[in-house]
């Protein structure tokens, strides 16, 4: 479908950096990041709103959806890492990672998102999956010597010296592969609905945008459960 | 497929400011108010199950009282009665006792009624007889032959009597 020179630049050129609109202090800001911004904006409202008047008994909707999608993050991640104490302990980083990137890749199927200044799903750029990957690294060896102190890095020599190379390259792989996994995915969505779009902007993109919906939760569902899986290695009582 | 600096710092401390907000308006609120749900269905089931163990130790003790009551009043029952049949036996003793003791009294009073009656009977019938005697033999016998003749009359009339 993307076979057409036409198509694939149409879609290229939605999807790939679309250099900075302005600075502050210093920093560029281009569009995927005011698109974060206006995430964050709308997440900081539902918050807000969603926990302005707490019912004991909740009969507000919004309190209803809010207390439904915490539990089932917290009971995801209980599961994921074990037990309930541990994912209350890291639970606003993981939880936010995973509301953060799912709500960057439902943004891509808003309409003019790619194609606005200004507008881009975050995701779909690898400076920011690499942001959030590193901050998982950080996270995962901040939280590693938090629990075991200086004693955390011996797992470098583990099981025998010999492979601390293997080990640290191993460390570094982690991010790597966790930026790249969830950038190529939904940059490889947003290219393929760009596709069809230019094909037939009306019904085609349709399937794809469902599958997109799909795609942008399982995306978010894996990102967090493999940091889980580190941050829970990392500060594990065998560790 | 490049890694530009600036958005991948921005992302970095725009998650940052995500997790803040989130933490503060969001995870803390909504998973306290969870906690103390939590606690309070806890305490309430707790509360439940002690007032149903209380139940059902007030309907046991309920129960053993209303058994021990039904066995105490059985007792008293059973008490009433034997005291009742005691009291009837003694009675009935006591009636057959004093009935006994005024049949022989009444006996008794009839035995001597009847001696003496026939005390008086035989000295009656002896004066007659010696008077009667005396009549007829118009004499006067001695003394001892006379209480001897009227004894072997009395026996003979005793006799016969």
């Amino acid at each position: 479908m993307l076979a057409s020179p036409a198509y694939a630049s149409a879609a290229a050129e939605g999807a790939e950096h679309s250099g900075p609109l302005f600075s502050i202090f210093g920093l560029d800001v281009s569009s995927s990041t005011t698109s974060l911004w206006g995430i964050i904006v709308v997440l900081a409202l539902v918050a807000y709103f969603a926990s302005r008047k707490l019912e004991r008994i909740p009969t507000r909707r919004l309190q209803i959806a809010m207390e439904l999608a915490l539990e089932s993050i917290l009971s995801f991640l209980t599961g994921v890492m074990g037990s309930e104490k541990k994912a209350r302990q890291y639970f606003p980083v993981l939880a936010s990672l995973f509301i953060i990137i799912l709500f960057s890749n439902y943004s891509g199927l808003i309409p003019g998102f790619g194609h606005t200044p200004g507008l881009k799903a975050p995701t779909s750029t690898l400076s920011v999956t690499a942001g959030l990957a590193i901050v998982v690294f950080f996270a995962t060896h901040y939280y590693g010597v938090k629990a075991h102190g200086i004693k955390y890095f011996k797992h470098f020599i583990q099981p025998i010296p010999f492979l601390l190379p293997i080990n640290i390259i191993e460390e570094f792989v982690r991010p790597l592969s966790l930026s790249l996994r969830l950038y190529g995915n939904v940059y490889g969505e947003e290219m393929v609905i760009a596709g069809l779009f230019a094909l037939l902007p009306l019904f085609l993109p349709l399937p794809m945008m469902f599958l997109g919906l799909l795609f942008g939760f399982i995306q978010a569902l894996v990102f967090t459960m493999l940091a889980s899986i580190y941050i829970s290695t990392a500060s594990a009582e065998h560790h | 497929m490049e890694i530009h600096v600036p958005d991948l710092v921005w992302s970095i401390i725009n998650f940052f400011i995500l997790v803040a907000i989130l933490t503060k308006f969001l995870y803390k609120p909504l998973l306290g108010l969870l906690d103390k749900r939590k606690l309070e269905i806890e305490q309430n089931l707790e509360q439940a199950e002690t007032a149903k163990t209380e139940s059902i130790q007030a309907k046991e003790e309920y129960l053993k009282l209303i058994q021990n009551s039904r066995q105490e009043a059985q007792g008293i029952i059973d008490r009433a009665v034997k005291v009742g049949e005691e009291t009837k036996d003694g009675i009935i003793k006591q009636a057959r006792e004093e009935s006994e003791k005024i049949t022989k009294r009444a006996q008794d009073a009839i035995h001597f009624e009847k001696e003496q009656a026939l005390a008086q009977l035989r000295d009656e019938v002896s004066t007659l007889v010696v008077m009667a005697a005396g009549k007829v033999i118009d004499k006067s016998i001695e003394k001892e032959d006379h209480e001897k003749m009227i004894r072997e009359f009395i026996q003979e009339v005793g006799d016969v009597s």
